[in-house]
């Protein structure tokens, strides 16, 4: 080692080089855009396909699209769904029961593509956290009141997915 | 020039202060949302929430949602309606009123935020009458 670097060295530890150099760090990134975002005033993208809370939704006229085959009760991996069905006062097949279980729920997504007649969806909303468990036991007016609520951004969703469909 | 010394900064910097109402406005929307941007007003929905964008700030952060008054420290992501939900999660560049895909039916319900833990929480039942019945006995003759 020559005297230079030494005398280099030594000057780089009698001035703090180093620790001036990481405070300058820190000092710039003060003053620079945030690198996260500020939920929920801003929300992070998302999919026409993101897969969140289920949602039964109904036809233009206000019938329930629902028509018991069960084909998303069959096809469902974690088995979180429990269909009951009669036949209502007018004839047609409905259920009686239809109830998710929404911590067994996977959100494969599975429902919605058995479903033969787009009855159930997994809607946009990832915002259902709840302070129970009971809360996530969702049953037929649940999810009907789900999909009345949500129909704007559902029929969006697969308006903006019609070619691939 | 400007922009070499960071003129433009402060020209932002001022800008931001008389969007967000003056001094006192300024500091009463950083104690409430922890930061204060500057905007477009783009559009606001029926329960008063107000939508802003400004394509500066980077995808993720260009478009925003100040909660209505109202609501002033209860505010939650879920009192954002479903109208509005794709614009602001950059699912669409559509506005509500624009976008072609999105119909009105008068069987649409009103949006509700999410009510865990409170009273108007959702609580479940069933909606078929139960099959097992408990046994009555007989009444003695």
């Amino acid at each position: 080692m020559n005297w230079g670097a030494i005398t280099d060295r030594a000057a780089t530890a009698m001035f703090w080089a180093e620790l001036v150099r990481g405070h300058a760090v820190s000092l710039g990134h003060l003053f620079k855009e945030p690198a996260t975002i500020n939920y929920p005033f801003e929300k992070g993208p998302l999919s026409p396909r993101f897969r969140g809370e289920h949602a039964l939704r109904r036809y233009p006229s206000g019938e329930e699209r629902c028509i018991a085959c069960k084909l998303c009760e069959a096809i469902c991996p974690a088995q979180a769904i429990t269909i009951e069905a009669e036949e209502r006062a007018d004839g047609s097949r409905r259920t009686t029961r239809y109830d998710i279980d929404m911590t067994k729920c996977i959100y494969c997504g599975f429902c919605q593509e058995a479903c033969p007649v787009d009855a159930i969806v997994e809607g946009p909303n990832f915002e259902f956290s709840t302070e129970t468990h009971e809360e996530l036991l969702y049953n037929k007016e649940k999810l009907l009141n789900n999909g009345d609520k949500w129909e704007s951004e559902i029929a969006s969703n697969i308006y903006a997915d019609h070619l691939y469909r | 020039m400007d922009k070499f010394i960071g003129l433009d900064k402060l020209a932002r910097f001022f800008a931001i202060i008389k969007q967000n109402g003056g001094i006192t406005g300024s500091l009463f929307k950083l104690f409430r949302q922890d930061d204060l941007k500057v905007g477009t007003l783009v559009g606001e929905d029926k329960y008063g929430n107000k939508y802003y964008e400004n394509k500066m700030y980077f995808y993720g952060r260009s478009r925003w949602v100040e909660y209505a008054d109202h609501y002033f420290l209860d505010y939650d992501g879920s009192q954002v309606p479903a109208e509005w939900f794709g614009w602001l999660h950059y699912k669409t560049d559509y506005l509500p009123h624009q976008d072609p895909g999105r119909p009105k039916y008068n069987w649409m319900s009103d949006h509700k935020e999410n009510m865990s833990g409170t009273s108007r929480q959702y609580v479940p039942y069933s909606t078929t009458p139960p099959k097992i019945h408990s046994w009555v006995p007989p009444k003695a003759k």
